[in-house]
């Protein structure tokens, strides 16, 4: 027969048990604040999927050192064997080789073709190709692939060059990239009226959150620039630029706009002697670590180069830059999602085109709202396609 | 003021959890107060969380397999045998 209630005793938990108890009850209460926030955030615009607004969610939230940290992880066990078996094609980039139009060459500048690395040389390896159909003798965008590595045969970098003399770059918002307030953001996405004169599209580097660093937007600054960081410049005349800065935190008279992102890889024609790791390449994904690179600079003519490739380290991205002609450059964004570099072979931004084929997002890329910020690549005002 | 000690088990079953969920809300908020951000919180909340239900759970089957094994047992001796059951 069961004892009466009055004489029933209360049995205490364990000791152990409770800590279990408490700790699962705290879970629980972290978690509900923090799922308001998550659930908030991905009720927004977003043109990535789940995982990756997870992981950016993470990031902008406190993660950004245990995001970096598990990709390290991810990347050093998931790393690329040297050797393979040889290649026998390259991805077809580009309209046919650069001044092959029947027209008389130009006689302004055009880079030398890349003198490939690994031999025999593979058809049209190193060779500069028209981005854009009917570009005539002095087009204003080129691209070229090669065999980046000779360790790693199978690896193929793409290069793009663009004639600074004939574009105008410019810097776009992305939906929540810079992070508000920010005035002027625009559409995040090739603003409609410039589509008839835009070339050429890529990715704008790493968010302020974690590039800790400076962006001159418009002439005003949205975050202080910081001073012996690598930044893309351009000047409210049109020249554009790759430099270190050293103009303090605020906005030069003749800056119209100035993104910054980590130390130069490559400065005076020459790599950065501490590519390797070092507090001040930021709480990012190590510079040894072979993932999708992306990295932009300047030749000794003042036109810019941007490269881009899977599976490189800081340093060998700084070496295809150098080996293009970049004797300025920065590292921008890395991993798959957000390395992007889009021509458009028609004008009005028709026939968008990946610069490698195996990048993964869309070559539409930039012709709808995206989170991140990115570059655009007009025809100057009078210049015709 | 002091509470009553003589109370029903219930009783300071409930008040034995409330004693608790108090400690884990200051736990929670030592949390948001120590990390980085909300962002590693939640993974780490998310990764506790987990962790303990997930031995909360196994726990949980193992004790009702014993018990089972038990009661089995339990009615198999009281089962009166075949043979005890001839005349």
């Amino acid at each position: 027969m069961p004892p009466a209630r009055s004489e029933r005793r209360y049995v205490p938990i364990p000791l152990w048990r409770r800590a279990r108890r408490i700790f699962l009850l705290a879970a629980v209460a972290c978690l509900i604040p923090a799922g308001v926030s998550y659930v908030s955030a991905m009720g927004e615009k977003h043109n990535v999927g789940l995982g990756v607004s997870s992981v950016e969610w993470m990031r902008q939230h406190g993660g950004n050192s245990l995001v970096s940290q598990i990709e390290n992880w991810y990347y050093t066990l998931t790393a690329p064997e040297k050797g393979g078996p040889p290649l026998r094609s390259l991805p077809q980039v580009g309209l046919g080789a650069a001044g092959e139009e029947g027209q008389e060459q130009s006689a302004s500048y055009q880079p030398p073709n890349l003198k490939p690395l690994i031999r025999p040389a593979l058809p049209g390896e190193g060779v500069w190709k028209k981005a854009a159909a009917h570009a005539g003798p002095r087009p204003p965008v080129l691209l070229a692939t090669f065999r980046s590595d000779p360790e790693y045969p199978q690896f193929v970098a793409g290069v793009a060059w663009i004639d600074s003399s004939r574009t105008q770059l410019a810097y776009v918002p992305g939906l929540a990239e810079p992070p508000p307030p920010l005035s002027h953001r625009g559409p995040a996405e090739v603003p409609a009226p410039q589509r008839k004169h835009v070339v050429a599209t890529f990715n704008g580097g790493f968010p302020l959150e974690t590039s800790n660093a400076g962006l001159i937007y418009r002439g005003k600054v949205k975050e202080a620039m910081v001073n012996g960081v690598a930044t893309v410049v351009e000047y409210r005349d049109g020249r554009v630029d790759v430099i270190r800065w050293h103009q303090g935190p605020g906005a030069p008279a003749n800056v119209w706009f100035a993104k910054q992102n980590l130390p130069a890889i490559i400065d005076e024609g020459h790599l950065n002697p501490h590519l390797s790791d070092g507090p001040e390449w930021g709480e990012t994904v190590n510079n040894a670590v072979r993932v999708w690179r992306s990295g932009i600079g300047v030749d000794s003519h003042g036109n810019l180069l941007y490269a881009a490739a899977n599976f490189q380290t800081v340093e060998s991205l700084a070496k295809i830059l150098k080996r293009a002609g970049a004797v300025r450059a920065l590292e921008l964004d890395i991993n798959e999602d957000w390395t992007s570099f889009i021509t458009y072979r028609h004008p009005g931004a028709r026939d968008p085109s990946n610069l490698l084929p195996e990048m993964f997002r869309p070559a539409d890329r930039y012709l709808t709202p995206d989170e991140r910020d990115f570059f655009a690549v007009y025809l100057r005002a009078g210049e015709k396609w | 003021m002091s509470l009553p000690r003589d109370i029903s088990p219930g009783t300071a079953a409930r008040r034995s959890l409330l004693a608790d969920l108090l400690l884990a809300v200051a736990l929670a908020l030592l949390a948001f107060k120590l990390a980085a951000g909300i962002g590693v919180v939640a993974f780490l909340a998310l990764l506790t969380t987990a962790v303990l239900l997930l031995w909360i759970g196994v726990e949980a089957a193992v004790r009702r397999v014993i018990r089972r094994g038990k009661t089995r047992r339990t009615r198999r001796q009281r089962r009166p045998s075949a043979s005890s059951l001839r005349p």
